[in-house]
């Protein structure tokens, strides 16, 4: 009875040492929102499995800098510049056998870019504007705008044909049918939210006449009709002085060449 | 061997005087040729987006205008025997101007192809042959600087085109710039114009070679009229000799492929384009695979062009010299091992500076292999013949100069590295150059042996003429007496 009492209490002990001693780093701060700069530190309690170093991890690549042989359980990251490049998942690593990590997110607000500021579109055709998106979160909600006397209309897709917005997290792309040069010409704003607020970037719409092309293309074509006439006028007006000046040499010398010529290509073949 | 060759045409080229306004125009029509299909790369990201399709679609239309270009060599150098040059080079330009008005108001990429692609490569073949052949009418003695100024219209069109078709772009758009290079390109209906048929009733300049025949026959001979009738019993001949020539050169010349010189530099082509190309298209990725930045890597393609502009013309004006305008085979090999040499290095050099060196010495030999490389063809075979040569030679060329690039990179697909792509080009230059020393040698051999059995049987023919006259001026005299 005692031996069993024993064992089990033996059991029961080693049980708890390993739920106690289960490792668990504690994360300072846990995340990071809207924060202009922050030191992210991981201390590792209740482990009793000896530490080799420690690195960081920033969505999912090392951070070579961070790498560190200390067996100290503590470990921070210096983020002095809190960017929208800056901003994603943190996970501290401490090498022991196996790898403990945790995660510390830093958000930021969502970094909304226009691929290109200025955009041309042909009159009657398709006109495409593309904004992205970097940072983390990625944006959950994307809006389109036009700028009309100062204020701003929203675009809202699927109520007529003439706008279609696509959108995923990381990249929006209005898409305008039937370009018209009164209407559709100006300033479009693409904004992104996420859950720490809105960024948003104007466009620029330009519309080109179809007619646009048609002049310089009117104007060589009219120079080249003046060149190649210019040139066949100028030859018309020296073939005759040509033939005279050629039939008189043939009467004198004729004889001589043909010889020439004759024997020379008889021979040659 | 020249003097062969010009006896043949059976008058004297000018060698100058409109000769150079044809230059311009070949100049011309020699660079829309080339510049043009590859300055339309341009245009690929905008169409690409627009018509939502990937890059290799997109590269297709480049390859189909270069595969039309070089198959229609043949109906060109068909059309050229018939017509002459400057109804071909004109409609030529009428052709791609069409091809590419059509494709600005195209709805889908096969449009596209079919108009750029298919129509404008066709145009391009009408412009290319008529330009090369009608050098080979006007020029003979300066044949060497025509041809090597003309083919300097490759580099040129292709810096001007390049920074425009980007200012287009960005102004008018795609289909607003497809229009305006439809009438650019009109102007190859210019070229054509200036292409004026030479002129062939000219008197014949005193030629270098010894009418030692006409001298003995002055000699012996009593009257004019005599010699006057004797030259036409050798003319009849001759008339029926031209006549059946004429019948086959309607069309194209298939008794070129028994020609000798003709089939040696088919057979050095054809492994020679293989390693042709494939360097400038790579030149650039090489440079930003090693870790250069792109405006440098661009630079690098800049300094290869600017050398090509260069060199060209110099090669013509050496080529023209009388060192080396007889043995001009030679040169053309020497230019074809020493690209060989320089793909074969390349990969050894270090760094950006390496490059650029390379970059320089690259744009060296690729100019001087270019600007002879339809001089030597020309030399070969005679102006005359030149035509449906140049057509045979681009429709069997048409295989490697397509298979090039893509075997390429495919090696540098398999092998991760650039460096054997650039030894397998240097070792696809450096054999056949090797091999056009060896077999021009043999040729100039034979050249020479029937030279001087011709000047034998020349000088035989030339006694039993006199004789002839001897004994039809023994018959007058008997007719006059009796």
């Amino acid at each position: 009875m005692n031996l069993l009492w024993a064992v089990s209490a033996l059991l029961l002990s080693c049980w708890r040492a390993n739920a106690s001693t289960a490792p668990n780093i504690i994360t300072e701060p846990s995340e990071v929102s809207n924060q202009t700069s922050a030191v992210l530190s991981c201390n590792l309690t209740e482990s009793s499995l000896p530490i080799k170093g420690s690195h960081w991890i920033h969505n999912g690549k090392v951070i070579e800098k961070s790498k560190s042989g200390d067996t100290t359980p503590y470990t921070i990251l210096r983020l002095d510049k809190i960017t929208h490049n800056s901003g994603g998942k943190y996970e501290c690593v401490f090498l022991t056998d196996p790898e403990v990590k945790q995660t510390i997110e830093v958000k930021t607000l969502p970094h909304v870019a226009a691929y290109k500021h200025s955009e041309h579109g042909n009159e009657k055709d398709i006109g495409a504007m593309v904004c992205v998106s970097h940072g983390y979160p990625l944006p959950t909600d994307w809006t389109w705008f036009k700028e009309e006397d100062g204020a701003q209309t929203p675009i809202i897709n699927g109520t007529t044909d003439k706008y279609e917005i696509k959108s995923t997290p990381n990249k929006t792309t209005l898409t305008i049918n039937d370009l018209s040069i009164e209407n559709d010409i100006g300033d479009y704003i693409c904004s992104g939210t996420n859950e720490l607020g809105t960024t948003s970037d104007k466009i620029h719409l330009r519309v080109r006449s179809r007619l646009a092309a048609l002049w310089p293309f009117l104007g060589i074509v009219a120079e080249v009709i003046i060149l190649v006439t210019i040139i066949f006028i100028y030859e018309k007006r020296r073939k005759p002085d040509e033939i005279t000046d050629g039939s008189a040499p043939l009467k004198s010398n004729s004889t001589e060449n043909n010889k020439d010529k004759n024997v020379r290509q008889r021979n040659s073949n | 061997m020249p003097p062969a060759a010009a006896t043949k045409l059976g008058y004297t080229p000018p060698d100058g005087g409109w000769g150079w306004a044809v230059v311009f125009g070949a100049f011309i029509s020699i660079g829309f040729s080339y510049a043009f299909p590859k300055s339309l790369t341009i245009y690929f990201k905008e169409i690409q987006e627009y018509f939502s399709v990937s890059y290799s679609e997109i590269a297709w239309l480049s390859s189909v205008m270069l595969a039309s270009m070089y198959a229609g060599g043949p109906v060109s150098s068909v059309l050229v025997n018939r017509y002459g040059s400057r109804p071909v080079v004109m409609v030529g330009g009428v052709m791609v101007s069409a091809g590419m008005v059509l494709a600005s108001f195209g709805r889908t990429i096969m449009h596209l192809y079919l108009c750029v692609g298919l129509i404008g490569g066709f145009g391009l073949a009408f412009n290319l042959q008529p330009a090369l052949t009608i050098i080979g009418t006007y020029f003979q003695v300066k044949r060497p600087l025509a041809n090597g100024l003309a083919m300097t219209g490759s580099p040129v069109v292709l810096f001007t085109l390049a920074p425009l078709n980007q200012f287009l772009c960005d102004t008018f758009g795609w289909r607003g710039s497809f229009l305006i290079l439809g009438s650019i390109v009109l102007n190859c209906c210019v070229a054509g114009a200036l292409m004026r048929p030479v002129n062939k009733n000219v008197r014949p300049k005193p030629t270098t070679e010894p009418p030692e025949c006409n001298g003995e026959a002055t000699e012996k001979a009593a009257t004019a009229d005599t010699s006057a009738q004797s030259a036409n019993l050798l003319t009849e001949a001759n008339q029926d000799e031209i006549k059946s020539q004429g019948c086959v050169h309607k069309f194209i010349d298939l008794s070129l492929f028994k020609h000798r010189g003709f089939l040696i530099y088919l057979i050095g082509n054809i492994v020679m384009f293989f390693g042709f190309f494939a360097p400038v298209v790579f030149l650039a990725p090489y440079a930003k695979h090693q870790g250069i930045d792109e405006y440098s890597a661009a630079f690098l393609l800049s300094i290869f062009a600017l050398v090509d502009m260069f060199i060209r013309p110099a090669t013509g004006l050496l080529g023209n010299t009388k060192w080396i305008r007889p043995r001009i085979q030679y040169f053309f090999s020497f230019a074809v091992l020493y690209n060989g040499v320089c793909h074969l290095i390349f990969p050894l050099l270090p760094g950006y500076v390496g490059m650029v060196v390379y970059a320089v010495f690259f744009g060296l030999a690729f100019g001087m292999l270019s600007a002879l490389l339809f001089e030597v063809l020309m030399d070969l075979v005679g102006p005359q013949r030149f035509s449906s040569a140049v057509g045979l030679v681009t429709i069997i060329e048409c295989g490697p100069v397509l298979l090039g690039p893509p075997l390429s990179g495919a090696l540098v697909d398999i092998f991760k590295d650039y460096k054997y792509m650039y030894y397998a080009c240097g070792v696809f230059m450096l054999v056949p150059g090797i091999y056009f020393f060896i077999m021009h040698y043999y040729n100039y051999k034979k050249l020479d042996e029937e030279r001087r059995h011709s000047v034998v049987v020349e000088i035989r023919t030339c006694e039993e003429a006199v004789q002839l006259k001897m004994s039809q001026d023994g018959k007058t005299g008997h007719e006059t007496d009796g």
